[in-house]
């Protein structure tokens, strides 16, 4: 081998083993930025007194913590977040199944069908709740009208403290439905056609279909809608915060929303960090807890 | 006997067939009603707009609340602010998340398993849980109330980067090793072999982005104070909140501004359900 041969050797070693990790960090790194650090940083506020104005940070131990869980809007607003999420998790999960085996079958314009379901999930969260706030209009939305001309009294859907969450909650399942579907879908297609076409020559009729067939094949699916959709209602903000504010009288103060005016209208940042990390824990033992229940026997591959 | 049972069956089955078409139909009639009525009073008049019972179709259709909706608001401004805080952001990211799907995806080195865990198990993160950390991070590089302070949480993702790690395990690696006894380096070989091949995961992870980005809402609120830095999904709720009884702008507004994904989505949603399907059951 040539001196040269060698040197374009070596500068091919080195490229091939200096190559993955050039390939990998400007992803890892960009993301870590944006979670592991600010994790980390809102570890280390919540036990802080954070304050913008005040130059030193004091150690303050537990007291963030403590003053989150003594304060009754936090409470409250825990309260609602698990309102919202038992509203919106079950139902939608039921929607979205039911869907998704009528868009299964062999239907006429099924493409069509599927597509109008998932516009919503397509669209900005925030305008879609522009829309409805119009629609909840008491004098002249379109869901009044509908309910007065079919013999029906209108209600002040986001205006009494009483509707406001039932009304947050529509507009969430109608959001969010066609991605569950679609997931539903996917997995509907997943189950060979074979296990029906046995299970029918043994004489199943179609509800031993569903129930012996369809339902536990779905079960790493329903598992891994039942997961996302709980974390994501737990950090319900959007939705909430333009349809109604939170309001009327915190009625839909949800946790998100509490953590964001606790940092942002009254400063307080270490609370708020603390807060953080509580609905974090939720979140975890949530998935941690469905997990063991569902059972870890569910194949992820 | 055998022939009643099979009459039974075809009646319960053209039955069944009606029963699927009915709750399929109102299902969709609830699911686009919301679209179908924006649609239909973007091009109302005003006064047709508070009416009551409110008319279906608008009886003098106008194009004028559109043209009116820039006069009354820098909606050209907003509607830059959110092309640039969407389209950079999705463009930079499906480079580092194809990149780092190709790291993750065909090569062995030390830490490998370390990082991809760690970037698996924070997806679970909630983004609110990192937001204010996040505030207080931003505003120490002076980046608060910028366009740049948007792009920057935007520039990576973790469904991304498994989107694109998932995808190039598919590729064999027989017709990676042929590139490299050619010659080929490792950059050459995902620029010119594996990029090509990845255009539909590409496809999936842009329109995934896009949309996502052109719908934020939480970070942009937090990040941005000023009114010429707003995009859509904070420029329509506040216009709404500020005009709200000119219900002809706002629905022209918010009609302009979902008009682009909802589009995009109606183009290529073959990508999308693939997105969904790989992110999500895959895991």
């Amino acid at each position: 081998m040539t001196s040269a041969q060698a040197r374009k050797y070596r500068l091919y070693r080195l490229q091939r083993n200096v190559a993955p990790y050039m390939f990998v960090l400007p992803g890892t790194v960009f993301y870590l930025m944006v979670t592991i650090i600010p994790m980390i940083l809102g570890f280390w506020m919540s036990f802080h007194s954070w304050s913008i104005i005040r130059p030193t940070k004091p150690w303050v131990g537990l007291a963030n913590y403590q003053k989150v869980l003594a304060n009754p809007v936090f409470w409250a607003a825990l309260r609602n977040t698990l309102v919202y999420t038992a509203g919106v998790v079950p139902l939608q999960m039921i929607l979205a199944l039911l869907a998704a085996m009528l868009l299964n079958t062999e239907i006429r314009g099924r493409t069509f069908f599927r597509l109008l379901y998932y516009l919503p999930v397509v669209t900005p969260l925030s305008i879609a709740a522009v829309i409805w706030t119009w629609i909840y209009n008491p004098n002249m939305g379109l869901l009044n009208w509908f309910l007065r001309t079919i013999g029906f009294q209108g209600r002040d859907w986001l205006g009494d403290p009483k509707m406001a969450m039932l009304s947050v909650i529509i507009v969430a399942i109608w959001s969010g439905l066609g991605y569950k579907m679609v997931i539903f879908l996917a997995a509907l297609q997943g189950i060979p056609e074979t296990y029906y076409e046995a299970a029918m020559i043994d004489g199943a009729g179609r509800f031993d279909l569903f129930r012996f067939i369809t339902l536990p094949l779905l079960k790493p699916a329903t598992l891994y809608v039942l997961i996302t959709s709980m974390i994501g209602s737990f950090q319900v903000f959007g939705l909430v915060k333009v349809l109604t504010g939170g309001g009327p009288l915190d009625a839909t103060n949800v946790l998100v929303m509490w953590i964001h005016r606790r940092a942002f209208a009254d400063y307080q940042f270490g609370e708020a960090a603390a807060t953080s990390f509580i609905l974090f824990a939720f979140i975890l033992a949530i998935t941690v807890i469905q997990w063991k229940i569902m059972g870890r026997e569910v194949t992820y591959e | 006997m055998r022939a009643v049972g099979y009459r039974r069956s075809r009646l319960a089955t053209v039955v069944g067939r009606i029963a699927v078409y009915v709750i399929v139909s109102v299902g969709a009639v609830v699911m686009a009603m919301p679209f179908v009525w924006l649609v239909l009073s973007a091009f109302k008049t005003l006064p047709e707009t508070v009416l009551f019972p409110p008319t279906f179709f608008p009886k003098n259709p106008t194009l004028s609340n559109f043209k009116q909706v820039f006069g009354t608001i820098p909606f050209g401004r907003y509607y830059a602010n959110s092309i640039i805080t969407s389209v950079i952001p999705s463009a930079v990211s499906v480079i580092t998340c194809t990149m780092a799907g190709m790291g993750f995806a065909k090569y062995r080195f030390r830490g490998r398993n370390a990082m991809f865990w760690i970037i698996l198990s924070t997806m679970m993160v909630p983004f609110p849980a990192t937001i204010v950390p996040l505030y207080v991070m931003v505003s120490k590089v002076g980046l608060v109330d910028t366009r740049l302070g948007l792009i920057v949480v935007g520039l990576s993702s973790a469904s991304g980067i498994f989107l694109m790690r998932q995808f190039i395990m598919s590729i064999p690696d027989e017709l990676l090793d042929a590139a490299r006894i050619d010659g080929a380096s490792e950059f050459r070989i995902f620029g010119q072999i594996v990029v090509p091949l990845c255009k539909p995961a590409i496809a999936t992870q842009s329109l995934f982005t896009f949309t996502s980005h052109w719908g934020a809402y939480i970070w942009p609120l937090i990040a941005v104070n000023s009114d010429e830095l707003r995009t859509l999904p904070l420029a329509i709720p506040y216009f709404s909140g500020q005009y709200y009884s000119f219900q002809n702008l706002i629905n022209a507004a918010s009609l302009m501004a979902v008009l682009p994904v909802l589009i995009l989505f109606l183009f290529a949603q073959r990508y999308f359900v693939q997105g969904i399907t790989i992110t999500g059951m895959k895991n």
